[in-house]
């Protein structure tokens, strides 16, 4: 047993002691960090802003589309607004959403973004009253709120800087519509003479980007919108006879979707004045809705309303399959690559006259399972120690994750899983590595392996939202995808049936795979020449078994 | 464990079989303890699977053996040095944490490996490389702190495998006096070699094998007993009586020309007799020439197209 010991001590510290290892170990933290951080970055300074040309033929929507423009600028003012509040409101006023509030809160809207609780809550009152954004944008509005405000906040903060525009509606650019009627020029000369500063052949003034769109509202306007039961007889020129929006960037749909809206908005105004309706009333009749929340049976009496925590609860498995796939699978390459290492270079027959095979591999599969821990280990104190240092008020899930990670019991299945889940695929690729004289040959061996080992990432998030379907019950019962799919199921109370009876199969796999792996060992360190084809390999196997 | 034979290994007719192919067929043999003990063979006879075999690393299809009065080598790991034949290291490891590894690996604690291991590496000129990686020493070093690795442990028993081979006229005598340094320190060697040479110098006694088989089994003297003496003689008119003299086996025509002979000397016959004999009885000759057999010689009178065809395979 020493012997396995020393052999597991030089594993580890030939490992662990990689400059690789500590990369990797330290990526994590890194990555997890500019993920979030980034974003946030980019929303706030790197988007370019969007200037777009309106050209209204018909004169009936330049007013509402402004007026959209504005709330939309508005609304981010307000949000910011809103995290500057937060950021700099004085202790004694503090009322953030903290985890435990979240765990209270209902989640009434299934539609909220778990991630992003408190965008959502600003976005649902802006999208239901957004009047109110009107009063902001009146001059020394936003002056006064923070005037209102002021005595709540902590002395030593930074003037509040309102977000600087990013949908801006920008002129005609001189001269390039020039001796064209506007309001009876054809589109095609609209959509002439506009195109090169779309193509940024030309620049518009004020601007170094690109003008970035086009929307051309023709005067027959009225005519092209289409009410239920209408029927179309051609599609496309329909289509093409409505508002054109132009840019050469079609995936970012933004200043799209907002114009659209405060067009259809006042298209439907007018529709109800047309068949003599309040629109007043209608948009109040709108806003009108039943309460509605989720429940889950298997929670306490009393606390079965389904909160902000149960979702992310129900969500942060799949980051730890996630988490659980990648330290099995660079772990088991680490054997792999020992192994076809210390075959390649006959170390493996030194080992053998000291060591016996069952100590050689134990020691390498010790060794390795450390590896494997300290990455483990470091990837979740790092994953704490970033998301402490997010978790406030800009990051309210942070601190819920913290919780659901620290509570959940989550962390003890994850290791569970994880050493069973090692033991099964470190059994594979031990084998593997003992057959093969070179990394290049084992490359070829692990092509195929590495479909079948995808097959756990393809259908993570498939098995979170339906944790007791047809396919993650069958997939429990392959032992190759166990420990992948019940850590998947792990918050959805898996029946215990699964949990136990899978969990027995998996290790009845992961000690028979050693055992298989263990004469695959002996049998194929001291080979040389090409891996066996599989029928010679159950061969002497066989032959082996009279032998040993 | 009572170790009380005076041999360090005993084989009773082991043999291996992969499927149909018989690596070593029915081998006997008992090595001495405190002997050097070369194992000789042309390429692929079976030396390094009976080396195997000897170590446990391979077991015998058939057959038994004994090594330090243990069943198997790894009973006794501890006692037993190792060098095997195609030479490899941790790359990413030390010069002296590879040797204290190895040495760790047979039963020494650590401090004490570590100790051992620089003092191994300075007794045998590598002390400025102790701290370096493997992978920055030359091949030659690299082979040198393989040897130091397998012996570090202080065995009573060492085996290597093709311990010469790779290895530059300089570095092939330090590995002589290391044999001879672990010898005289009351070790038992075996080595395994096609160059007879080396086996000549510092071997007690050797194995031939050759096709599997043992071919023979002895001191180096037997073995050149085994070859007949042959005294090559020029100038001589009476082939007839040459032959009539006491201890003559054979005479037969040299390819050197009229009146050369090869003498065929009988088993116990001295070639110097025959010089004298020659005098006495009136025999003139102009030449006289005989020389000892080497090893060399034996090696080719025993194992003969064998070898050429075991090369070839």
């Amino acid at each position: 047993m020493s012997n396995s010991l020393h052999i597991a001590a030089r594993e580890y510290s030939e490992n662990a002691r990689t400059k690789g290892f500590w990369i990797n170990l330290l990526m994590f933290p890194v990555i997890l960090f500019l993920s979030i951080k980034v974003p946030q970055l980019l929303e706030d300074k790197a988007k370019p802003a969007r200037h777009f040309v309106l050209i209204d033929q018909s004169g009936s929507f330049e007013g509402v589309i402004d007026q959209a423009m504005e709330r939309s600028y508005q609304g981010s003012v307000m949000k910011k607004l809103g995290e500057y509040i937060q950021k700099y409101t004085k202790e004694e006023f503090r009322v953030s959403l903290s985890a435990k509030a979240l765990e209270d809160m209902p989640q009434v809207d299934m539609k909220v973004d778990p991630a992003n609780p408190q965008g959502a809550m600003f976005d649902m009152v802006l999208n239901e009253n957004p009047e109110v954004l009107d009063d902001l944008s009146q001059e020394g509005g936003l002056d006064m709120v923070v005037q209102l405000i002021a005595g709540r906040l902590v002395e030593e903060r930074p003037d509040f800087e309102p977000p600087k525009r990013f949908l801006v509606h920008a002129p005609i650019p001189d001269g390039a519509l020039e001796g064209v009627d506007l309001t009876s020029a054809s589109r095609e000369d609209i959509v002439a003479g506009i195109k090169p500063y779309l193509l940024n052949e030309k620049s518009i003034e004020g601007s170094d980007a690109p003008l970035f769109a086009l929307v051309v509202i023709p005067p027959d306007a009225f005519q092209q919108v289409r009410r239920p039961g209408e029927m179309s007889v051609d599609a496309l020129a329909d289509a093409k006879a409505g508002v054109q929006f132009w840019s050469t960037n079609l995936t970012d749909m933004d200043l799209a979707n907002t114009i659209e809206g405060a067009i259809n908005r006042e298209v439907q105004r007018l529709e109800f004045e047309s068949k003599d309706l309040d629109p007043d009333a209608v948009a109040a009749v709108q806003r009108t809705e039943m309460q509605f929340a989720a429940f889950d049976p298997n929670k306490k009496v009393g606390e079965e309303i389904v909160s902000m925590a149960d979702t992310i609860r129900k969500w942060a498995p799949v980051g730890f399959v996630y988490l659980l796939w990648v330290a099995i699978f660079t772990v088991v390459n680490m054997l792999l690559n020992n192994t076809v290492e210390e075959k390649s270079n006959r170390i493996i027959e030194v080992l053998l006259s000291s060591a016996t095979p069952w100590e050689i591999m134990s020691g390498k599969l010790i060794g390795i399972a450390g590896v494997g821990l300290t990455m483990m280990v470091g990837w979740f104190v790092s994953l704490l120690g970033v998301l402490h240092y997010m978790a406030g008020p800009e990051v309210e899930w942070a601190g819920v994750l913290i919780q659901v990670i620290q509570t959940g019991g989550l962390l003890p299945l994850f290791g569970l899983y994880f050493f069973s889940g090692y033991m099964i695929y470190a059994g594979i690729f031990l084998a593997i590595g003992s057959l093969c004289n070179t990394v290049k040959e084992a490359q070829n061996f692990m092509g195929t392996a590495t479909i079948i080992l995808m097959v756990p990432l393809f259908t993570m998030v498939f098995i979170a939202q339906d944790p007791h379907g047809s396919l993650a019950t069958f997939l429990t019962w392959v032992p190759l995808y166990t420990p992948f799919v019940m850590m998947n199921r792990a918050a959805a109370d898996p029946p215990m049936f699964d949990l136990v009876g899978s969990g027995i199969l998996m290790f009845c796999t992961a000690i028979f795979m050693l055992w298989l792996s263990s004469r695959i060992f002996r049998m194929g360190v001291l080979r040389t020449g090409q891996p066996p084809k599989f029928i010679e390999l159950i061969r002497s196997l066989k032959a082996s078994q009279k032998n040993m | 464990m009572n170790d009380t034979s005076p041999y360090a290994v005993e084989l009773r007719g082991i043999t291996k079989r992969y499927g149909d192919f018989t690596a070593v067929k029915d081998i006997n043999l008992a090595v001495p303890k405190g002997s050097i003990y070369g194992f000789l063979g042309p390429n692929g006879a079976g030396k390094t699977t009976t080396i195997r075999m000897i170590l446990d690393i391979v077991k015998p299809t058939e057959g038994s053996l004994t090594v330090l009065g243990a069943p198997t080598a790894m009973d006794v790991r501890e006692r037993i040095g190792y060098l095997p034949e195609e030479k490899g290291l941790y790359k990413k490891m030390k010069a002296w944490g590879v040797i204290a590894y190895f040495a760790k690996l047979k039963g020494m604690k650590g401090k004490a490996a570590k100790a051992r291991a620089y003092e191994l590496l300075e007794r045998y000129g590598l002390g400025d490389f102790a701290d370096k990686k493997v992978e920055t020493l030359s091949k030659g070093m690299g082979q040198k702190v393989q040897v130091l690795a397998s012996i570090a442990h202080n065995p009573e028993f060492v085996i290597l495998d093709e311990p010469f081979s790779g290895l530059d006229p300089s570095n092939q005598q330090v590995m002589e006096d290391v044999i001879k340094d672990m010898n005289e320190a009351g070790a038992t060697i075996v080595f395994s070699t096609h160059v007879m040479s080396h086996a000549e110098r510092i071997c007690d006694r050797i194995l031939l094998i050759a096709s599997a088989e043992k071919v023979f089994d002895g001191t180096i003297d037997e073995a050149k007993s085994l070859i007949p003496k042959i005294v090559h003689v020029e100038g001589v008119e009476d082939a007839i009586a040459l032959g009539a003299l006491p201890g003559v086996g054979d005479v037969r025509n040299s390819d050197e020309g009229l009146g050369a002979y090869d003498v065929t000397m009988l088993e116990d016959a001295n070639p110097q007799d025959l010089m004298r004999n020659c005098f006495q009885n009136g025999i003139e000759l102009t030449a006289f020439s005989y020389h000892e057999p080497t090893l060399h010689d034996v090696f080719l009178h025993l194992v003969g197209d064998d070898a050429k065809v075991a090369t070839l395979r």
